[in-house]
């Protein structure tokens, strides 16, 4: 753990021209996904977290990353599921999302990272219209491998800032209403 | 100096001039009665100063607009303070514009060095060109105004003017040495004898190439040359001719006769020179400034000066220019006394100036965020020594800390800047909105040497410029109105600021009809932003024309009503970290209070605990802490509020405001905090003490989090929320009030 993985400077549009990408796999509540290693600017250990009140579940909290403040979110929840419980695997995996022009880093909490393959253009499917049991825009597409299928994330929708920012203002107000103290 | 360098410093300096011109013509036009008062004299010799010098710092760019422009104004403003074109309001205001288009100018060059006037500003200099004229008609020497300021390429070396040559006892005599480093230092002799050109004649140049070494010891970057000038210039003063070499004043030595000079002050020239005497009598000789039979004469004196000297004085050579002046009565001592003291003035003003450093903003803050680094770092450290229980090493930390703790506070005064510029700025708003809207308003300035974050006084100019416009326009009435009242027709507007504990309070106010409670309620009712039966205090109803779309204005000007603004005014104060609060008293005034933090960077913060998590609180907010005990713990079970001294202290769990699982601790503390003069109680875990709080920003997704405005790291690298006193209150009121609307 805590092993750093440095994103190549390469840019999207060229790796697709050249007909094929790489993408970090990793294990969430069983199942695999894989995000494009262009948007992975490191992978570090889970700990030392601190949890923001009055947001949203799937936001974990924030981090000290090198002196800056990072926010956490866990991705089961954002998916739907249970959240995950932290074992001795558990990672944080620093993305980096432009939103407009400015490009803010974001930490996804994942069970446990697996490696970074290199899949063919001619193997990603398109996603299914339903079955995958996640909001159809937060996946990219389907990757084979071996035989098996992966999910390929759409990060930026995954973790749209604005989108997050805006159930957060739901997430902290609503339930309070609902459920008096 | 690099080029861009020194006309990006051309560009702050016409920018600091302007200002400081702009604030000398709206003085003059304050007290135009008695242009001769003494005030009056040095605003015009300010304006003029300000005028001359962008003209002639222009025209070491070759920026031919400005100088051609400047050089008119500089005309109009020299009959000005000559006497020959009186003061009045016209011509101020006239000034003023032509203020601001060497101001457009100057900001057209600072966007692209190479720019050319577009149409439109032509256009407006074109018609202040011809407005100017009627200011100027008549004067002498303006003929070359506008074209002669063009800078025309001439050859470089020796020059023999056409009309040169005959000799002219009223010329004047220019020895002119420049310094080797005049060329590194960014400026081209050449340029200032062009420049002295365009002023009169220049009837001949001889160049000195005497101090020239031998070419394989030569630098060429270094300046060699000298030139010896006869000029011809009417109109023209020794204070014109030295204003031309003004910006090489520090690069060269200048010798100015003037015409008709007495001999024995050519023999001082000569004396004082440093070339070979004869040669330079030649010179003289030659260029028609002396006759052969005066230089004659002239060294024959000076020989017997300097012998009479030495007997006097054995060890100084010769005697001081001023005492021989005054020895043959051709100067009184008190005049010598005088000039001597008016240089030691201007040296220490110089002294004054240089002691200023500009500094780009972005290195100012690279080193606040060091601090900021350290200050965590500091603490991190503090926290291992206590562990360890070694006390030289516990004593050491906290010297370190300490020191830490001055280093940021010194870090933090650099960035410190006065208000005063800020608001003397409104000088000019206040005028001319005034004579827009037709209503006889001014300014008065308070607090103005109150100090405030740079990054907070440019984020305020805005908020308050739209205060400043609303004031006027709503708030102070027409003059007939205020004669009714009993008020004097002249309305006022005032702009104050202060430190109030740990932050700083701007406040815009004015003495117009105050705000008009019923008819903010009236409205508010209308809009649907309150109900009939809430009961509001009159800072709740004021309150009301902050929000969106609000506007009591019965008719929309140009100005304000539209119902914008004051919502943009709230908001870019609470991004600031600020409050705003109005008070006002119906027929007196409104004054509108603007609550801001010191700084921006790092807080002195408390740091609480609450279940697992940590939270810090701005240190200047917490009156006191206490502790919750059991019978109170009991007591307050079902309500939230205690018994402070006799004083309800409502107060707010943060346990349950935070959805903090897991039980309370064994103790529970209040810690009390005050803000714009409300108390309310926090019940918190623990309390862990002060704390230096580097402020760090949560990003935008935390954007709509009301009740935490930033986040800090503590000694231990982990994350601590500081918490946003007045949204927590305000969270708990509307959060108290929906509860009890559903009837939950």
């Amino acid at each position: 753990m805590g092993a750093i993985v440095r994103a190549e400077q390469r840019t999207e549009a060229a790796s697709v021209e050249e007909g094929q990408s790489q993408y970090l796999t990793f294990l969430l509540g069983g199942e695999m996904f894989a995000i494009p290693i262009l948007n992975i600017k490191e992978i570090i250990e889970y700990g030392s977290l601190t949890t923001v009140p009055m947001m949203p579940a799937f936001i974990r909290g924030v981090i000290n990353l090198r002196g800056n403040v990072v926010p956490v979110v866990d991705l089961s929840v954002r998916f739907g599921r249970k959240a995950a419980a932290v074992t001795k695997r558990t990672c944080i995996v620093i993305i980096e999302i432009e939103t407009g022009d400015e490009k803010q880093d974001v930490g996804v909490v994942v069970d446990s990272v697996s490696e970074v393959l290199e899949i063919p253009r001619t193997e990603v499917e398109q996603a299914p219209s339903f079955g995958a049991k996640i909001r159809a825009d937060f996946i990219r597409g389907m990757g084979k491998i071996n035989g098996k299928f992966v999910i390929i994330l759409a990060v930026n929708h995954v973790l749209s800032i604005d989108e997050m920012a805006m159930l957060g203002q739901a997430g902290g107000a609503e339930p309070e209403i609902l459920a008096p103290v | 100096m690099e080029f861009d360098q020194a006309l990006q410093t051309f560009i702050m300096e016409s920018r600091e001039l302007l200002e400081a011109m702009e604030e000398s013509l709206l003085g003059l036009e304050s007290s135009p009665d008695d242009p001769d008062s003494p005030d009056n004299r040095d605003a015009i010799g300010a304006i003029f100063r300000s005028a001359h010098t962008i003209k002639g710092s222009g025209g070491l760019f070759g920026l031919d607009g400005i100088v051609a422009f400047t050089h008119v104004v500089e005309n109009v403003l020299d009959r000005v303070r000559g006497g020959e074109v009186p003061v009045d309001g016209d011509l101020v205001a006239l000034l003023l514009s032509c203020r601001d288009h060497i101001g457009m100018l100057v900001e057209q060059i600072a966007v692209d060095a190479a720019a050319q006037p577009d149409k439109e500003t032509e256009a407006t200099g074109i018609m202040l060109l011809n407005q100017l004229k009627a200011y100027q008609a008549g004067a002498k020497g303006t003929a070359p105004a506008v074209t002669g300021a063009r800078v025309q390429s001439q050859a470089p070396v020796i020059t023999t003017l056409p009309s040169g040559g005959t000799v002219e006892s009223d010329n004047w005599h220019i020895s002119l040495r420049f310094s080797h480093d005049v060329l590194r230092n960014g400026m081209d002799p050449l340029a200032f004898i062009r420049y002295l050109d365009n002023m009169g004649k220049i009837v001949h140049v001889v160049t000195l190439p005497d101090a020239m070494p031998l070419v394989p010891d030569m630098d060429p970057e270094s300046c060699y040359l000298g030139f010896e000038i006869d000029f011809h210039g009417d109109n023209v003063g020794k204070a014109t001719i030295e204003g031309v070499f003004e910006f090489v004043r520090d690069d060269c030595t200048l010798r100015i006769l003037p015409p008709h000079s007495r001999i024995e002050e050519y023999i001082q020239l000569i004396n004082e020179l440093s070339e070979d005497k004869i040669r330079l009598g030649d010179l003289l000789v030659n260029s028609g400034s002396l006759t052969r039979k005066e230089l004659d004469e002239a060294l024959c004196l000076q020989a017997l000066s300097a012998e009479s000297c030495r007997e006097k004085s054995p060890t100084q050579d010769i005697c001081q220019l001023g005492e021989i002046l005054v020895k043959q009565g051709m100067v009184q001592p008190e005049l010598v006394d005088a000039a001597l003291g008016k240089q030691k003035v201007a040296k220490e003003n110089k002294v004054q100036e240089s002691k200023l450093i500009r500094i780009q903003a972005d290195k100012l803050d690279q080193l606040i965020n060091l601090v900021g680094e350290m200050v965590i770092a500091g603490a991190a450290t503090s926290l291992l020594a206590q562990r360890t229980r070694d006390p030289a090493l516990h004593e050491a930390t906290s010297t370190l800390s300490r020191l830490v703790e001055e280093i940021r506070d010194s870090a933090l005064q650099l960035r410190m800047v006065q208000i005063g510029e800020t608001f003397s700025r409104f000088n000019r708003v206040v005028r001319d909105v005034s004579k827009e809207i037709g209503k006889e308003i001014g300014l008065s300035i308070g607090g103005a040497e109150t100090e405030l974050d740079k990054s907070v006084v440019e984020k305020i100019g805005d908020p308050l410029m739209h205060l400043v416009r609303n004031s006027m326009d709503h708030g102070i009435e027409k003059a007939e109105i205020r004669r009714q009242r009993g008020k004097p027709a002249k309305g006022t507007v005032h702009l104050n600021a202060y430190h109030e504990s740990g932050s700083i309070v701007v406040e815009v106010g004015d003495d117009g009809g105050g705000l008009n409670r019923d008819r903010i309620l009236a409205k508010a009712l209308e809009k649907g932003l309150v109900t009939a039966n809430q009961t509001l205090s009159d800072q709740d109803v004021y309150g009301l024309i902050f929000e969106a779309g609000f506007s009591t204005a019965e008719a929309v000007t140009n100005l304000s009503g539209r119902g914008v603004g004051m919502d943009v005014v709230r908001r870019n104060i609470e991004a600031l970290r600020g409050t705003v609060e109005i008070d006002s008293r119906e027929g007196a005034g409104a004054t509108v209070r603007i609550r801001l933090p010191l700084t921006l960077a790092i807080i002195d913060g408390f740091l609480l605990g609450v279940g697992s998590a940590s939270y810090v609180v701005p240190l200047d907010m917490v009156m006191e802490c206490i502790e919750l005990d059991d019978a109170e713990r009991q007591e307050t079970r079902e309500s939230n509020y205690i018994n402070l001294r006799g004083t309800v202290l409502p107060f707010i769990r943060l346990r349950d405001q935070f959805r903090e699982l897991g039980k309370a601790g064994r103790r529970e503390n209040i810690v009390v905090v005050q803000y714009a003069g409300q108390k309310a109680g926090l019940v918190v875990d623990e309390l862990m003490g002060e704390f230096q709080t580097v402020i760090k920003p949560l990003g935008k997704l935390f954007g709509n989090l009301k009740g935490v405005s930033g986040s800090t790291i503590l000694g231990s690298g982990e994350v601590a929320l500081i918490l946003d006193v007045p949204a927590l209150i305000q969270r708990a009121v509307s959060k108290e009030a929906q509860l009890l609307a559903y009837g939950l």
